[in-house]
């Protein structure tokens, strides 16, 4: 019942994109600790994820959103830069760290703004 | 389970396996002129093999996608020793040869800047775990 007040589009994809900024976490912590290992292939959450659920939030259905699962899977698309077929570039990584801490920061900031709302709604302050 | 500080066994498992590689290469340059070993012969220099393992392997946690790394082996450097010439050395053959280790300080060197770099990255992550954790921990106060 009270599953009402937070069943928005919106505020879904806001968690999913919560989940998937912790999932990101941990593949560059995951190439980041096999910087060095040989064939080593980065990792990250599947490509995909994005468009998915762009096109979710945009049918504005809550079930769609809540269908779309981020997931991690092997990068194809990078290649290793050296012999020993590693396709982990730390530079890269270590950007791709920050970018999604400020994501994270932003994904909490959104939440809190909707519980903030609702329970102003509630108790009137 | 998605965990509270992400990433965390990834940096923590990186960190265990870069501080044998210094311990190696800290080996290496100690015994870097040792011409004499327990095995006979000059010192061979270390090397470690990093190799990727699958955070809980034993089950328990299997929908973890965490990839970790460990020393996999230690192995011996099978290049050919340094030869010198120094009559009068104690270990020197009959044409006045002494076999010296194939370390060269330089090579030493250069890895250890490069495991020290790979340590910092991995620091790195364990301040933005903990940054993220933080703010998922403010999640709802105004």
């Amino acid at each position: 019942m009270i599953d009402g007040l937070f069943a928005s589009a919106n505020y879904e994809g806001v968690k999913k994109m919560l989940d998937a900024s912790v999932l990101r976490q941990e593949a560059i912590s995951s190439n980041i600790a096999n910087v060095e290992t040989p064939h080593y292939q980065r990792i990250d959450v599947n490509s995909t994820f994005g468009a998915e659920l762009k096109r979710a939030i945009a049918s504005n259905n809550f079930g769609d959103v809540n269908g779309v699962q981020p997931r991690i899977e092997v990068d194809r698309e990078a290649v290793a830069q050296n012999r020993d077929g590693n396709s982990v570039q730390l530079e890269k990584e270590l950007i791709n760290l920050q970018k999604n801490m400020i994501a994270h920061q932003l994904q909490t900031q959104m939440i809190t703004g909707k519980l903030t709302k609702i329970r102003k709604a509630i108790t009137g302050i | 389970m998605i965990e509270i500080m992400p990433g965390l066994d990834s940096a923590a498992s990186a960190l265990q396996a870069g501080k044998t590689r210094m311990e190696v290469i800290g080996q290496n340059i100690a015994n870097a002129n040792t011409t004499r070993t327990d095995a006979g012969g000059p010192y061979q220099r270390q090397m470690v093999r990093f190799e990727t393992y699958l955070k809980d392997q034993m089950g328990v946690n299997p929908s973890s996608s965490s990839q970790l790394v460990r020393v996999s082996e230690i192995l011996s450097d099978q290049r050919p020793p340094r030869e010198i010439y120094h009559p009068g050395h104690p270990d020197a053959n009959d044409a006045g040869i002494v076999q010296y280790p194939n370390v060269r300080v330089h090579e030493e060197m250069a890895d250890l800047i490069s495991s020290s770099r790979a340590m910092e990255a991995n620091l790195a992550i364990i301040r933005t775990a903990r940054s993220m954790a933080l703010q998922t921990l403010n999640i709802g106060r105004a």
